[in-house]
This record gives structure tokens, sequence and C-alpha cells, in this order.
């Protein structure tokens, strides 16, 4: 079996609503195998974008477990690193253009050099946005903007991917042609990938297919 | 180059982007702010400067002055002149009289000088404005500008003197008649009190006037360049015996209360311009912390990265820097050049406004003095870039705060 790249265990998360305790995650158990790929669904509001949050070390939880590679440092320093993440809404950063928006997230762990200038043009590339490395974000379509983001989660060849919806802004084509470009990247290079989705054809093209119902996964 | 630096210095001047209209008003601000500084600075030195300068030309850099009247000038000279970094010095008397010319009458302040002398220790020569220094003898005067202008009395005007010697004449009922001195000389020090209320004449006169013998009031020192006026009026005190019943003093000391209100005076104006900048560093900080509001997601995106919020906050701050040291650097440009072209600017300002008399009238100068000291500078520059640094540090605070996973949920 392929080495453990996630492990969440009996992970709870509660939120109040008010006086109400709202329990949105209530033991999740979650195993991520490198190189697999593994889809949640679920109703909105059902957490799935809380249980990413937990997965990517943004939040604590109030209870349960997660290790990357069997390591429990799941902090900052780490994270840019161990892992990439794919959002919903790009969050690309507007002053910079498309190259610099890839190449930030080697920037933060440490100075960049030309082997670095290379990945972000090859990444680029691969992501079929060679021509417009010099776009702003504000000259891009939403696909483009998404496939730039897609190759800033690859930049630092991390060993997880979490997507969080991130077809959830495109038209049907280009979110297909995102979650295709996606699912091969992360196979060509052995990265584990966690995608947050409402849409099902998407989810079945993915090696393992869960559903968050009542705060729990369950396969799907 | 750190990424929050770069990020930074891109959130200033983004990619693709010819003018940064934020920046370039955020740095506006400082730069009108420090611009103002200096000028105001400048010109207030300027005129601290030509003061300064006009006490040490007419008084010297050092007076002796007696107790009351000094007695042995000779021997007080021969004294002095063996104190290390003194140069020269010139014996003066002084005293009020009454002047009148063609029934109209003054009470100018009357100096008596030796002629022979007093060009080694301040140059006198240099403020006639009409007339020679040397044709000033016994029975001639030297009037100050103003002065002769509200007498009408001209060079070669014959100008009655009354001393207080006259007046305890008349008490013993004996005819009180005034000395005749001709005009030889009218000068202008640039000083509105000087120039209106002063007049000279030999020290022989002077002490025939006013009775003093062959005593003095005073004597004048010139000291040695770069020497400082203080230590070598301590210098002569230490020389001075008690019995002299002189003391020495240096131009700063005599005219110490002068000289606080004028640097009081340019405090002030520095305390109250600092204000310009501060009210910019305000318009800095809410203009950063609008930015920190906008850019919560970037924010959340950039801790999700691996970013420490003290990197976030470094990059907040970093740009009320770089506003702060750019926004110095073109204010001290703008105030230096506009203080360079002054006189041009207030020659077409009073050209507009008839207003060139006036001011050469009331201000004593047809040009504007200014004095740029490096060490106000200094202050003005280390201000304006700490209060700008400053005016960051509330966005990048609050920047720091922003836990990625809520700056991320800021839909």
């Amino acid at each position: 079996m392929n080495e453990a790249i996630l492990t969440a265990r009996g992970v709870r998360k509660t939120f109040m609503s008010g006086d109400r305790r709202l329990e949105v995650l209530a033991g999740v158990d979650l195993d991520v195998a490198a190189g697999e790929s593994v889809s949640i669904r679920g109703e909105s509001g059902s957490g799935k974008s809380t249980l990413l949050q937990l997965l990517a070390g943004l939040d604590a939880p109030d209870a349960g477990t997660l290790a990357w590679a069997g390591e429990s440092d799941t902090g900052t320093a780490r994270r840019g690193r161990f892992l990439g993440i794919v959002f919903q809404s790009f969050y690309l950063i507007p002053e910079l253009n498309a190259r610099e928006n890839v190449l930030m997230a080697r920037r933060i762990l440490g100075p960049i050099d030309a082997a670095a200038r290379k990945r972000a043009d090859d990444l680029l590339a691969k992501v079929g946005l060679a021509e417009r490395a010099k776009h702003l974000s504000s000259q891009l379509s939403g696909g483009e903007r998404q496939r730039v983001a897609v190759a800033r989660a690859l930049m630092n060849s991390p060993r997880l991917i979490l997507a969080d919806e991130p077809t959830g802004n495109l038209d049907e084509r280009t979110g297909d042609a995102v979650i295709e470009l996606l699912l091969g990247l992360c196979a060509e290079t052995q990265t584990a990938l966690v995608l947050v989705t409402h849409n099902a054809a998407h989810a079945q093209k993915t090696h393992r297919q869960l559903v968050l119902r009542s705060g729990i996964l369950v396969h799907g | 180059m750190p990424w929050y630096l770069y990020l930074a210095l891109k959130q200033l001047f983004p990619t693709g982007r010819k003018f940064p209209f934020f920046t370039a008003i955020s740095v506006l601000g400082v730069a009108l702010g420090v611009a103002l500084l200096v000028i105001s600075t400048s010109v207030m030195g300027g005129f601290g400067y030509e003061i300064r300068r006009m006490i040490v030309d007419t008084q010297g850099e050092v007076q002796v002055r007696g107790e009351g009247l000094i007695a042995d000038a000779a021997g007080l000279q021969a004294r002095l002149a063996t104190v290390p970094g003194v140069v020269a010095t010139t014996p003066f008397a002084e005293g009020v009289v009454g002047l009148q010319y063609e029934g109209k009458p003054a009470y100018p302040a009357m100096q008596g000088i030796d002629v022979n002398r007093v060009g080694q220790v301040v140059p006198l020569e240099r403020f006639i404005r009409a007339g020679r220094l040397d044709d000033l003898d016994d029975d001639s005067i030297i009037i100050s500008s103003k002065l002769a202008l509200s007498l009408g009395a001209r060079i070669g005007s014959r100008v009655e003197i009354y001393s207080p010697l006259l007046l305890e004449k008349l008490k013993n009922d004996e005819v009180l008649l005034p000395r005749e001195l001709r005009v030889v000389g009218i000068f202008e020090v640039g000083h509105q009190q000087l120039d209106s209320s002063v007049v000279l004449v030999t020290l022989r006169s002077m002490q025939e006037l006013y009775g003093l013998g062959a005593a003095i009031h005073g004597v004048n020192v010139k000291i040695a360049p770069k020497l400082d006026a203080d230590v070598v009026a301590t210098r002569i005190n230490g020389a001075l015996p008690p019995a002299a019943q002189a003391r020495a003093r240096s131009w700063m000391e005599a005219n110490q209360d002068f000289l606080f209100i004028l640097q009081l005076e340019k405090n002030m104006i520095f305390f109250l311009l600092t204000f310009i900048i501060i009210v910019s560093a305000f318009s800095v900080t809410s203009s950063l912390l609008i930015s920190v509001v906008r850019k919560t997601r970037e924010i959340g995106l950039l801790g999700a990265l691996g970013a420490r919020p003290v990197q976030v906050a470094a990059c907040f701050c970093f740009q009320g820097l770089l506003i702060g040291a750019v926004g110095t650097l073109a204010g001290l440009g703008l105030g230096l050049g506009t203080l360079h072209f002054r006189n041009e600017l207030v020659a077409g300002f009073t050209r507009l406004t008839a207003s060139e008399e006036v001011l050469v009238r009331f201000y004593q100068f047809s040009q504007l003095p200014a004095h740029t000291a490096p060490g106000d500078v200094g202050l003005i520059v280390a201000c304006s870039v700490v209060i700008s640094t400053l005016a960051g540090l509330l966005p990048a605070w609050r920047a720091a705060r922003l836990k990625p996973v809520e700056a991320l949920r800021n839909e």
C-alpha cells in the first residue's frame, strides 16, 4: 500500500449559532494515500469547506487528530511545502501577473532562483497559459484564473492538494477542463488530491468518492 | 528580496499600472509636509542667521563692559591683546542724546567709536550707504538711514546735539549751547531699531559730550576665526584683574534672551508644521486600513500559502515606511527647489500684489534670507520617516491579527 499522506481520526468541530451548538463534524475519519484522489460531496452547509480547512491546518478541530505523512505538525511553516490549496474564488493577487502569482507560493518559502522561475513557466505551460504569463488576473477569464491557481498550488511540488469546489465559479465546460487538468497533473506528479465538489460527474473521476453526511464521511 | 517587501512594492507600484493613484496621493501628502517644514525652518533660520550676523557685525563677537566707567582704556586694551584668541579691540562710549535738525527733534543712541581701530573689529564701512567713514572727525557725525529720512538730513547737513552734560550746565545757570555736527555719512545695517535710532561720532566727541574725560564704557573684541566666543570671553574674564571691574560677554550671552526667542519661534514653527506630516500620516493609515479590509481574502490566502502573521504585518508596515521615504525625498527636493527660487517667487508675488516696497520697509529684506541647517534637515527626515512608518503599524497589526480561515470566509 502507498504511504499515507493524510490521516484524520475522529475529527470534530462545533460552532455556536446563537445559543445553539451546531456540530458540523461529528468524528471524521479519513486516510489518503500518495497519488490517490478522493472526492468529498455533500449538501450546502454540510461542513465540506470546514473539513477542508481543518485538513489544511488553517483551523484547529475541537477533538480528533490529524497527521500529514504520519507527522502531527500541521503548522504554518510546514503547510507551504506540504500542501497546495485551490479555492473556489481563485484568490489571485490582483497586483501581480499570472507568473508572479504562481511564483508567490515559492517566494513565501524563501528566495526564488532561476530554477523556480523555470518551474513557474513550465507549470503555466502545462495549464496552457504560457502566452498569458504576463497578464494580470483582471485580464484573464475565470477558467484561466483557476488554471493559474492550480499552477500555484503545484509550484512547491506538494505531497497533497486540497481543492475546495474549484469549479464552483466556472461554467460546465470550463469546469470540466479544470478538473481534467487538476487530476491529470496530480496523477503525473503522484500528488494526493482531496476534491470537495457538488458535481457528481467530477467526483466520479477520482479514485474514491466520499459523502459528508450528518458530520461523518461515508462512501458515496 | 523577502516576499513581504516584494508584495509591498507591488501593492504600491502595481505591475502594468502607469500611475499608482493611492501611492501618489499618499506620497504627495508627506512630501508637502516635508517641503513646508524645510522651507519654513530654512527661512526662519535665514532670518536668525542674518540677525546673528548683524549682531556680530555691529558689536563684535565679544564685548567687555565696565560696571561703571573704564578709566584706563589703554591699559585694558593692552591686557586684552595678551589673551589667546583676541585678534583686535576697539573702545567705545555710548549714551542717549537729543538731536535736532531744522526744528525736528530726535533722541538717538550715540556711539563714540575709535575711527582708526573700529574697522579691525566690526565691518562698519560695509554699512555706509552715503558718505565715508574716513571723513568722521570730532566735528562730524554719521547717522542711520531711517533717522536721516525722518529728519530730512543729508550729507553736509548740520545737526545740533544736546547731551545730558548740557542739562547739568543749565542747572548751574550756564548758557545752554548745543554742539553742532556736520553729517558726513549715512549708514544702514538692515535692522529697524538700529537704522532708526543710532548715530556715530568719534570717541573723543562722545567723551566730550558726556564729560567722560578719557574714560570709556567698554571695548568690542574681534576673535580669531572658528574660535568659540564663549570660550574667549571666559579666557578674558580669567585674565582681567578684579580691580578692572569689567566683564567680558560673548555676543550670544549678551543677546541670550533675543536668541532664545528666535530659537523658540523656530521650534514652534517646527512643532506646528509637524502636524501636517501627522495629518498626512493619518491619511496613509486610513488608506492602508482600507487596503487591509479590501485585501482580507488575499491576506487569508497568504496565510494559507504559509505566510506568518509577522510577515503579513511587515508587508503593510513597509508600505508606510516606503511612502514616508519616497515622500520625504520628494519633499526635500520640492523644499530645496522652492528655496533655490525663493527670491524669484517672492518678487513675482510682490509684483502681483504691488507690495515690494512694503516688504523692504517692514522686513528690511528685499531678498528672502534662507539658511538650511543640516541638523534641521536631519530632524525633519527622521520625524517624517518615523511618523510615516508608525502610520503603517495600525493596519499592519490589523492584518497580522486576521486568521486565514476567517479571512478566507470573508466573501
